[in-house]
């Protein structure tokens, strides 16, 4: 792979977001799964606005993040047992 | 650059759907989804399709919070 | 290559500052907000945490928070400049009322995170060094170790209470 400093960011979100996903997989409770995926949400939202410079892709970031948030919001609160947000 | 995105990508994809594959609870099964689709949405927004992106992101968590509510609560314990 | 990576250390220090500040300034670590967040926080206090820490470890995973903000204006601020990062506060805000969290948390860390990265700019470090950074932050906190980040938060929030 061709050695670059300015990919550097890009790189430190792709290893942190691979990361994420093994402790995600190593993990046994499903409430301390969520934590890790939310550094995971952190670090796919960095990957996708590094991607192009553009303002949809703003857009899409913003799309993505507010979602997966909304999703772990609706597991965690039916998994405590309560009634699901929405 | 697009070789990097596309193998720490693919990867996290795969390691998404071999958990939906292989995880027993309903909820881990749901958690699995989630990262499968964080694997899949930079995939389209590097190809340039940003409206399908911002399609799938909005529709993403509709779908999870429709089947919860047709599931129920939890029962399991784990 | 030196440069870079001093840029990203001196980016991830000031988005860890920031975010934390702005969260325990509006009291996140009190209670949690939904019964989710209050469901994660007891879990963690049983893996040999703390109670107050999980509650804002839990908060930041159920609502977009100071963190979400920070993170949004930076990549707001590296499309767009400083319109970018107030759309991005916008959306932050937007994405508030959707989880039903009654909080500014968020707005606030996305205003004030767009003119402090606008500002770092100013100086040469560039706003792809905080996305970076954000990121590195926040895996100190929620992606290390539960048991050790929960009580170092609530020895933070006990200085605020």
């Amino acid at each position: 792979m061709i050695y670059d400093a300015a990919m550097i960011p890009t790189y430190i979100c792709g290893i942190v977001a691979v990361y994420a996903v093994i402790r995600i997989l190593t993990e046994k409770k499903t409430l301390k799964k969520l934590v890790f995926l939310n550094v995971m949400n952190f670090a796919i939202t960095g990957l996708i606005v590094l991607s192009i410079p553009d303002i949809m892709v703003l857009l899409a970031g913003i799309a993505y993040f507010v979602g997966s948030t909304l999703e772990a919001n609706a597991i965690a609160s039916t998994y405590a047992g309560g009634v699901a947000n929405e | 650059m697009n070789e990097f995105y596309i193998a720490i990508l693919s990867l996290i994809a795969l390691l998404g759907v071999i958990s939906v594959y292989f995880k027993k609870s309903p909820f881990d099964k749901l958690i699995g989804l989630a990262i499968m689709m964080g694997g899949v949405i930079p995939l389209i927004v590097i190809k340039g399709y940003l409206d399908v992106a911002i399609l799938v992101a909005i529709i993403m968590p509709l779908t999870t919070i429709f089947i919860l509510q047709a599931t129920g609560r939890n029962t399991d314990e784990s | 290559m030196p440069g870079v990576v001093l840029n990203i250390i001196i980016a991830a220090l000031v988005c860890w500052i920031l975010f934390i500040t702005i969260d325990i300034i509006f009291r996140l670590p009190e209670k949690g907000g939904v019964s989710g967040a209050n469901a994660i926080g007891t879990t963690i206090a049983a893996d040999k945490g703390s109670l107050n820490g999980g509650c804002m470890m839990g908060n930041i995973v159920c609502s977009p928070d100071a963190s979400a903000g920070t993170l949004l204006a930076a990549c707001g601020v590296f499309v767009a400049g400083i319109p970018g990062g107030l759309l991005a506060a916008l959306l932050v805000y937007i994405g508030n009322r959707i989880c039903h969290d009654p909080g500014y948390a968020g707005t606030t860390g996305a205003f004030c995170a767009t003119f402090l990265i606008a500002g770092f700019g100013l100086i040469g470090i560039p706003a792809d060094a905080f996305i970076a950074g954000m990121v590195i932050a926040i895996l100190t906190i929620q992606g290390v170790s539960h048991p050790y980040a929960s009580r170092l938060l609530t020895k933070l929030w006990k200085v605020r209470a």
